[in-house]
């Protein structure tokens, strides 16, 4: 008898479906990998065990008896316990406070033992001595650690529910190899006591290095379910693609093979910031060059870094020549560039004004104009809106009466009014329908015809390799592969993307 | 250098330890303000004065804070506390002021504070409505309950409660009793797993939740003792006033607020401190005996105050800054 069996989960959010039909059968004694692209389901699939997402459909059977959870809480109860990958951490509460949150130890009057509270912490921050950095003592606040500290918290959060069965959703995601092996000996251990483990990660070699079983999610639909010992890197990779046959056709039809483009306009050397280590690459006008690899892997940090939104520590930068230091946004349009953000809401729209209010802000910058004169506008703003086939009732209308695909248009129309050398575009597709996307790319690509140098970072693996002429595989903040021609195709891109991480 | 970052490091973790830091050094600087301005102002006598007078706002301030550890907030913690003042005066003068019959008020009291706070829990927390109007809203219906227990202000409070309140044993006044009983009460309320809860929940109720807490339920604890605490300041306000006031507290309820972001604790929630409000309640206390003592033209009272208020909020804006830096 399986301790936990799933059958056909499914979980929708509005129109989208976040689990279409998720399957899972974990033993006892197991460490179970779950594995798929971003966006395929297994946070949520891991939320629906842990109580905290309700299923909409499916069964769930605990060691063969049906149960139904009402929350985080019955989950604990019932010996289940998550690692979030977003984490679930109290940041102004101490590392024993959130060690122990669940069951906080108390004298016999009911007031916190303080004692044993740090004891309990002592003990999970021993089993990780050797690699838990500095200043990690029982009594320090979350707040003042490192990324990868924050993510060892939750792991001792995780393990010191003493739980049948453990969750870690992409535990590993900040840490290194020494803390990662750490952690590897830990969950051995907890597999010889008989604990059933459930681990993620988008890293090919963890995976391989700790796996008993390893199941593909893809689309929301568990599609495999396989021992090590029958499986191997391709396979894996193969199960997460899938049988794409017209998506394949589409990437190979619309894979333009343009003439080599030579002159080049913006060339970058050994960029480094924040998020971004070593990066160099060099474009030309009227190219699209594409950035892939797994979410936050560096893709928007570089562009924003180009936009002077973010720090450049060091590296050069020639635009046509000429070295330039990006600083501030300001600065970068004035050079030519532009920025549209996927991030609508944060980054492009400006709620609550008018469609030409939202468009005309670039136009203002880059002409100087004093006075506006509504009339001489919309001369300017209507062929900018045409051209990508924004529905608007009005120029004067608010911003927030257009959907979220003509939102972003308009947000683009802004940039056309004086158009720019170099287009940025950060997942400039997010949100927004099927129609609206192909649009977009059609205009997209009549930009770079007529000149215009673009950088495409796009979510979606699918649009980027239909769209780019080129594309740069980011890992960990650098480029681990160029893909240019015939390499430029699915199993390719998932492979330097997974494959390499580290 | 190291020596610097040292010291720099012991206090930030001193400050979160006491977060009230910054405003014990302001108490202590208006202390010798007033002091200076008024050498008579640091007499026992004064001091009882002061106390008796603000302690109502302490407690009201104390209170406050345990919603705003959540990140929520109570605009009716002024409503309850004249609510019960004129329920506690109305329950005495009917049924006489002997001890046994203060003693069923007091418990009365109590209970209706605590009463009004698990309504303002279920409406934030159960029904999910925004703290900062549901509050309001019931800040409105429970000032018309007490405009209908007590129409108009003045029915007497019985000497025995007044007396008790303004008077003294073994020569000490006793409202320094109720304030190292409110000390030694809130020592222990912070060693409570549910504080620990309500910081935990102020922090991000999502992870809170996942964490396997019961979010809901821990939210009304709040609203219920910052309930318990406005009927304690209403105590307090009967005992310096006499009388029962069915609006005696609509003006402190925004004070509350004040002194809580005075005594270091977020109004964002999941960090502060009870101590540290109370501090804050006496900083406003101080600040306006201080404009008095200071001989400001009764018509500037105002101005000088609340921009004295502002200077003292900003001075442990910038404090804790420094030292988080
Ligand atoms: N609370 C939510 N509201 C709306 N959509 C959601 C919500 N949670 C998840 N989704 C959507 O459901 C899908 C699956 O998300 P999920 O987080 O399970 O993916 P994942 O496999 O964990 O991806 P990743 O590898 O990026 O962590 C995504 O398309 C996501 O946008
Ligand atoms: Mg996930």
């Amino acid at each position: 008898m399986s301790r936990l069996k799933l059958q056909q989960i499914c979980k929708y959010y509005g129109a989208t479906t976040a689990l279409a039909s998720g399957d899972l059968l974990l033993e006892r004694g197991e460490i179970h990998v779950l594995i798929g692209a971003n966006g395929s389901g297994k946070s949520t699939l891991c939320k629906v065990i842990a109580g905290s997402v309700r299923p909409d459909g499916g069964t769930f059977e605990l060691n063969g008896k049906p149960v139904m959870l009402f929350g985080p809480q019955a989950a604990r109860e019932m010996g289940i316990c998550l690692f979030y990958q977003e984490l679930s951490l109290a940041n102004s509460l101490s590392i024993a406070q959130n060690i122990n949150l669940y069951h906080l130890p108390t004298h016999a009057g009911g007031l916190i033992d303080d004692a044993e509270l740090n004891k309990r912490a002592e003990h999970y921050i021993s089993k990780f001595e050797t690699v838990i950095g500095e200043g990690f003592t029982p009594d320090a606040p979350v707040a003042k650690l490192r990324p990868d500290q924050k993510q060892l918290v939750e792991i001792m959060k995780t393990l010191a529910s003493e739980a049948e069965i453990l969750i870690f959703d992409e535990p590993t995601s900040a840490l290194d190899r020494s803390q990662v092996e750490c952690f590897f000996s830990i969950l051995r251990e907890l597999k010889e006591e008989g604990r059933s483990i459930i681990f993620i990660s988008h890293r090919m070699d963890e995976i391989f290095d700790i796996a008993d079983r390893i199941t593909v999610i893809r689309d929301g639909t568990t599609v495999s379910s396989r021992l090590i010992e029958e499986t191997d890197h391709s396979t894996v990779i193969r199960d997460m693609i899938g049988e794409q046959p017209e998506a394949a056709a589409l990437e190979a039809s619309l894979a333009p093979q343009a003439e080599k483009k030579t002159e080049s306009c913006l060339v970058a050397e050994g960029l480094s910031g924040a998020h971004i280590r070593n990066v160099g690459f060099s474009l030309a006008k009227g190219e699209i060059l594409g950035l892939g690899g797994l979410h936050g892997q560096g893709q928007s940090t570089l562009l924003r870094t180009l936009f002077g939104a973010e720090k450049l520590q060091s590296g050069t930068l020639l635009l046509n020549g000429e070295a330039v230091h990006p600083t501030n946004p300001r600065a970068a349009i004035k050079n030519g560039f532009s920025y549209v953000s996927g991030d609508r809401v944060r980054d492009g729209v400006i709620t609550g004004r008018s469609i030409m209010e939202n468009v005309s802000p670039i136009h203002f910058l880059k002409d100087k104009t004093f006075l506006a004169f509504p009339s001489v506008l919309a001369r300017i703003i209507e062929p900018a809106l045409g051209a990508l086939n924004t529905k608007y009732s009005s120029l004067g209308a608010s911003i927030s009466s257009l959907s979220g695909g003509n939102q972003q248009k308009v947000v683009i129309a802004r940039w056309l009014t004086n158009p720019p050398d170099i287009l940025l575009l950060d997942d400039p597709t997010k949100g927004i329908d099927l129609s609206a996307k192909s649009e977009l790319f059609a205009l997209v690509r009549k930009l770079a015809d007529e000149g215009m140098a673009i950088i495409l970072y796009s979510s979606e693996d699918g649009e980027l390799l239909a769209h780019s002429d080129r594309i740069l595989v980011f890992n960990n903040g650098s480029v681990s592969r160029e893909l240019l021609g015939e390499d430029k195709t699915r199993f390719n891109l998932y492979e330097a993307a997974y494959s390499g991480a580290q | 250098m190291t020596k610097a970052i040292s010291f720099k490091s012991r206090m930030a973790t001193l400050l979160r330890r006491f977060p009230f830091i910054p405003a014990l050094g302001m108490l202590m600087l208006l202390f010798i303000l007033n002091g200076i301005a008024e050498p008579n102002s640091m007499t026992v006598r004064a001091l009882k004065g002061v106390a008796s007078t603000y302690l109502a706002l302490v407690f009201l301030s104390v209170g406050q804070t345990f919603v705003v550890y959540t990140a929520d907030i109570d605009l009716s913690v002024g409503a309850i506390l004249s609510l019960v003042n004129v329920s506690i005066v109305v329950i005495m003068s009917q049924f006489g002021g002997e001890p046994y019959v203060v003693l069923l008020a007091l418990g009365a009291g109590i209970a209706i504070g605590a009463l009004c706070g698990l309504m303002n829990g279920i409406v934030v927390s159960g029904l999910r409505m925004q703290a900062i109007v549901a509050t309001f809203a019931t800040s409105i219906l429970i000032s018309g309950i007490a405009l209908w227990v007590l129409p108009v202000a003045g029915m007497p409070a019985p000497s025995l409660f007044w007396k008790v309140y303004g008077g003294r044993s073994y020569g000490i006044p006793n409202v320094f009793f109720f304030i190292a009983i409110l000390i030694a009460l809130l020592a222990i309320m912070a060693k409570t797993g549910l504080v620990t809860k309500l910081l935990a929940v102020g922090n991000g109720q999502l992870s809170a939740y996942q964490s396997g807490l019961s979010v809901t339920r821990i939210r009304i604890y709040g609203y219920i003792i910052c309930g318990i605490f406005a009927a304690l300041a209403a105590f307090c306000i009967t005992g310096d006033t006499a009388s029962g006031d069915p609006l005696v507290g609509g003006a402190m309820t925004l004070s509350s607020v004040a002194a809580v972001v005075l005594g270091g604790t977020a109004l964002s929630g999941g960090i502060g401190s009870a101590f540290g409000s109370a501090i804050g309640a006496i900083i406003i206390g101080l600040i306006s005996s201080l404009v008095f003592y200071a001989g400001v033209p009764s018509q500037w009272q105002n101005l000088a105050q609340g921009a004295t208020i502002l200077v003292v909020l900003m001075l442990g804006v910038l404090a804790s800054k420094r030292i988080n830096q």
